[in-house]
């Protein structure tokens, strides 16, 4: 297992009339040894290529790359001692799932016998023993997937890539692997890269996440800091579902909805729906929150164990996360609140900006 | 309208054919330009000085000229007239393709040039009325001859002033016939046999080579070539026929004048003679009036208008009294040349025995053999040739077989039907009902079928069926599987000799085979370069390469076998360039076989190039890149994943190219055209041969065609078995 240092990269791609586009801009990322690093963002934003660019498949037009601190900038692909599982498994359909498994072995003239150890652990990690005698076109797409990533565990590299392995499965197909990975994560230690669009994934797996957006990096973090610290509006609105409600300053002190005082530069307010209290005009706290703007229930979605409220304060839609049997119905009206520890700033340019948040007051 | 108004005018439809065929005689000829302007004045003339007969003139292509002949006539629906040249008289005469024209009087007779009514003869009976005389001549350059040389060694004077002599084509037994009876020789015996093994026949080769040899005539020549060397004055004299004359560029001076004497024997060069004449076909339908007609055309004043006009020599003698005639000098040129001619023999011995007597010629002339062997090998394959065909056979076992192989049909079909549908007549109302519903289906597949039936289905038929058969001068008889056996056991040869049907096999089989390896070695190499979609120019290069696949094969072919020439071809002309000797790529086997095969690679890379760039789109980029980053080296990612994943979708196209080389007829013709001595003849090319230049033996080349299509079915087989495995 290895590090992986990520120096500056960026990568240009010549586009119509001399006009380039920064594919990459100036990306730098150090991952750990035996690190998950999530690399999640909209399509488009460039994690794809900076993944392809550690594998050695494209090129980078700045920058380096070190793989246990070595530069691997410039070699092969072959040489550069990683693994890559593709979204589309990319498994050898003329060889069988045992063959499938040995082939980069057997490409480094490894002994057969290696060989046999090798593949038949793999194997027994990945509960792909029935299926040794099989060829691609006769398994299903987990199966596919686990012989893609048994190919990869073979042959202990310095690290694995991954990308976007799970786009092709369905959804409940989907929950089984991502565990399966992380058991796999657990067991092996290894460095591994992920390549995501899909926040949850990122959340679950990650030791660390690195946002990405139009090439450029825009927060590497923790995943309980991403969501909790948000360096910027983008990674705010990116992590956590349902996305966090963004009011624009002024109007929120219009409509009284601030409880704290704002710096200067503040210019949009962020609070994500567990932040936002509701509550009935004629409840028992009423006098609480009597001081408190109203709202219009828009819409409610029930999911069973909780129920987002779909609120709309003058212009303002605003989301709730209220308990199920709390919640109100379309149509009412209700007073809104926002928590002061539950609040996020963010200057003009989108970025945050801190906060000293007084210990919320018990009435 | 009443009946009785009816009446005359459906009379008149009915009897029109009648009537109209009663007067209208037509007339088949090959002739083109000049000739055929004299031809169609003639008949304008004729028609107006008999009212009520309309002469029908058909030109005729002349390859086919022969086949039409003899497929029409025997079916009625032949000409009244024909005009061809003697020499197949005795062929066309003995399956009864002419009428003989009653006796002609001595007074007639005479009115002809002397030996140019005996050709016309057969068998004693008189065939037609003799138009034109054709044979060799001398056309010589007045530039580089002062005046017609008497003598070859006057002729080859000429030499010294760097020219060649004398060209024309050198390996022709028709021009070389000249020579052969100077020395004294002759083509056929008195008894119609092939004599080519005496004496004065070996000294007249031996002499030709000489020349050769000296430079005095050109190696390898063709027709051409010939004109080619006239007309850029690097060849003094041709020896060529009327119909040179227009192959002449204007502007350059020449003359016409009889052959020279050859100086060692002190014998004029006698070309053969062949005499045009207009036959009266069998089941001709207005016998008098064609008779009448044929007359005119011989008549003089019909000879005056063909010789002015057609520029023909004509035969009969009061024509060239003509003072029109008498002007122009090529004619009476020609006419003088009539003094020493050889009539051709006009039966079956000699249209068999060219092939052997040219090929003797070149095996010659390249220095294979010296001239007396080559000719007396000639002589054994000729009576090879005569060869008495299979004993016929009993057709009653065969109709027997066949009866019950269409028996044992009928009964499964029967049994069938009892088992899905319960019964014949349930089946055949159920078949019934679903034509019904599908009615526009089938309406739609109507076209397809017919056109594949009559164009696939009744041929193959009917080429199976002949294969069963021997054919002579028109007649068949039933030989059954003797065809097969002659083939198969070489039983008119033996199995070494590059006629027998084994030889042939294993030279077409290796030929399919190297063929192949070149084309996907060459075509997936080229494909794999093509394939990087950053090449620069990729679109043209892919251009540039399907060329070759969209030239038609003939023409390639055909410059092909002009770059191999020995002399002036263009691949010896680039070795002597860097340093190396000239090959003589048509005399020995392995290098006529290697210009076949760098044709027909030539010819056949694009295609498998094209469906490897179709089978290589297929493979998912990302399967390459996993391959890479598993560690394989490019050469290893070829090896493990590309090819294999490549060759499995190229298999229909191996197939398919295999079979198309098997029967790749037009690179062997054109190009080695089998030489040397028919080694690198393909199964095909050889099935050719023996259809329509060895005498027409029809059943035995079916055979070879039927065995040639067992051995492709099996091959065919064979491959989809194994791709199923």
């Amino acid at each position: 297992m290895a590090t992986v240092v990520i120096e500056k990269l960026g990568k240009d791609h010549p586009g119509v009339r001399g006009a380039v586009t920064k594919v990459l801009g100036e990306i730098s990322i150090e991952i750990a040894d035996g690190e998950l690093l999530v690399l999640v963002g909209p399509s488009g934003c460039g994690k794809s290529t900076l993944l392809r660019c550690i594998a050695g498949l494209e090129t980078p037009t700045r920058g380096r790359i070190l793989i246990d601190g070595k530069d691997v900038s410039h070699l092969e692909p072959r040489d550069r001692d990683i693994a890559m599982v593709f979204q589309s498994y990319a498994l050898y359909p003329h060889l069988t799932v045992r063959e499938n498994l040995a082939f980069g072995l057997k490409m480094r003239k490894t002994a057969p016998s290696e060989i046999e150890k090798r593949v038949g652990e793999a194997a027994a990690m990945l509960g792909l023993e029935a299926l040794l005698e099989r060829r691609p076109a006769q398994l299903s797409g987990g199966q596919r997937q686990r012989v893609a990533m048994g190919r990869a565990v073979v042959r202990r590299p310095k690290a694995f890539l991954f990308d976007e392995p799970l786009s092709n499965l369905d959804a409940s197909l989907r929950g089984q692997m991502r565990v399966e990975l992380m058991r796999l994560h657990q067991r092996l230690g290894a460095t591994m890269v992920y390549v995501t669009h899909d926040q949850v994934e990122a959340m679950t797996l990650a030791d660390r996440i690195a946002v990405l957006e139009k090439g450029r990096l825009m927060q590497v973090g923790a995943p309980g800091e991403l969501y909790a610290r948000p360096a910027n509006l983008f990674v705010a609105r990116f992590i956590g579902t349902p996305e966090m409600n963004v009011i624009p300053v002024e109007a929120a002190c219009r409509l009284g909805l601030v409880p704290v005082e704002l710096p200067a530069s503040a210019a949009q307010l962020g609070v994500r729906a567990e932040g936002v209290t509701v509550g009935r005009a004629q409840s028992a706290r009423a006098s609480a929150i009597n001081a408190a703007p109203q709202a219009t229930v828009d819409v409610v979605e029930q999911l069973g164990w909780e129920a987002l409220v779909h609120l709309l304060i003058d212009d303002i839609r605003v989301v709730a996360r209220v308990e199920s049997g709390a919640a109100p119905r379309p149509g009412d009206v209700v007073r809104v609140a926002l928590a002061p520890e539950a609040l996020h700033v963010f200057d003009a340019a989108g970025d945050r900006v801190e906060l000293e948040v007084p210990r919320r007051e018990r009435a | 309208m009443s009946a009785r108004r009816l009446a005359p005018l459906i009379a008149l439809v009915l009897a029109w054919p009648a009537v109209a065929e009663a007067t209208t005689v037509r007339v088949w000829h090959a002739y083109r330009a000049d000739e055929e302007k004299a031809l169609a004045i003639l008949a304008r003339r004729y028609e107006a000085q008999h009212p009520g007969v309309t002469i029908d003139l058909v030109a005729l292509p002349y390859d086919a000229y022969a086949y039409k002949l003899e497929s029409a006539i025997p079916l009625g629906n032949g000409p009244d007239l024909f005009i061809a040249a003697h020499e197949t008289l005795g062929e066309r005469a003995k399956a009864g393709l002419v009428t003989p024209l009653g006796d002609v009087t001595a007074d007639e007779a005479a009115a002809f040039l002397p030996h140019t009514v005996e050709p016309l003869r057969y068998d004693g009976q008189l065939y037609g009325l003799p138009l034109g005389a054709k044979s060799l001549a001398l056309f010589y350059r007045t530039d580089l001859l002062p005046r017609a040389p008497e003598t070859t060694d006057e002729l080859f004077t000429v030499k010294q002033k760097g020219v060649t002599p004398l060209a024309y084509e050198t390996a022709s037994a028709f021009y070389h016939a000249a020579w052969l009876h100077a020395y004294g020789g002759r083509l056929l015996d008195e008894n119609r046999r092939p004599q080519l093994g005496r004496p004065e026949s070996v000294r007249a080769l031996e002499a030709v080579y000489a020349l050769q040899k000296e430079k005095l005539i050109p190696e390898d020549a063709t027709s051409t070539l010939a004109a080619r060397l006239f007309n850029d004055g690097k060849a003094a004299a041709v020896m060529n026929g009327p119909w040179f004359a227009g192959e002449i560029d204007p502007g350059v001076p020449y003359r016409v004048a009889p052959l020279p004497r050859v100086s060692a024997t002190g014998q004029p060069l006698a070309p053969l003679l062949t005499i045009e004449g207009v036959f009266l076909a069998a089941r001709a339908r207005a016998p008098k009036e064609a008779l009448d007609f044929a007359r005119a055309l011989a008549s003089t004043d019909g000879a005056i208008v063909r010789a002015r006009t057609g520029r023909q020599v004509v035969a009969t003698r009061a024509a060239w009294d003509d003072p029109e005639v008498q002007k122009g000098a090529d004619l009476l040129a020609f006419r003088a040349q009539l003094d020493s001619v050889v009539p051709m023999p006009n039966g079956r011995e000699l249209s068999l025995s060219w092939e052997p007597i040219q090929r003797a010629l070149r095996r010659t002339l390249r220095g294979a053999a010296p001239a007396a062997r080559a000719l007396a090998d000639a002589d054994a394959e000729i009576l090879a040739r005569l060869r008495p065909p299979p004993p016929p056979g009993r057709s009653l076992p065969f109709a027997l077989v066949l009866s019950a192989f269409a028996l044992a049909g009928a009964v499964l079909l029967v049994v069938r039907a009892q088992k899905t549908d319960g019964g014949v007549a349930p089946a055949l109302r159920r078949v019934a009902r679903e034509a019904r519903t599908a009615r526009g289906a089938y309406a739609a597949l109507a076209p397809a079928w017919i056109a594949m039936a009559l164009l696939v289905f009744v041929p193959f038929a009917v080429g199976a069926g002949m294969s069963l058969y021997h054919h002579q001068d028109g007649h068949w008889t039933f030989v059954g599987w003797g065809n097969f056996l002659d083939i198969l056991l070489c039983r008119d040869g033996d199995v070494w000799s590059p006629l027998s049907f084994w030889y042939t096999l294993v030279v077409t089989v290796a030929w399919t085979a190297i063929n192949v390896l070149f084309h996907v070695a060459i075509g997936v190499t080229l494909a794999l370069l093509l394939r990087d979609p950053y090449l620069r120019a990729r679109g043209l290069y892919r251009v540039l390469l399907i060329i070759p696949w969209a030239v038609p094969s003939y023409i390639t072919a055909l410059t092909w076998r002009g770059m191999f020439h020995r002399q002036f071809g263009a691949i010896n002309g680039i070795l002597v360039w860097l340093g190396a000797e000239p090959v003589s790529w048509f005399a020995k086997f392995s290098t006529a076989f290697a210009a076949n095969v760098a044709t027909n690679v030539w010819l056949g890379f694009p295609f498998m190039m094209v469906v490897t760039l179709g089978a290589l789109s297929r493979i998912p980029k990302e399967l390459e890149e996993a391959a890479a980053l598993d560690g394989a080296t490019g050469w290893q990612r070829l090896r493990h994943v590309v090819l294999p994943l490549v060759l499995p979708a190229m298999l229909p196209a191996i197939v398919l190219g295999a079979v198309w080389t098997f029967n790749m007829f037009n690179v062997i013709f054109l190009v080695s055209g089998g030489e040397p001595d028919g080694a690198t003849e393909i199964l095909v090319s050889q099935a050719y041969r023996w259809a329509f230049t060895r005498g027409h033996q029809y059943g035995y080349a079916a055979a070879y065609a039927v065995l040639i299509f067992l051995l492709l079915a099996l091959q065919s087989a064979l491959t989809r078995r194994r791709e199923e495995a």
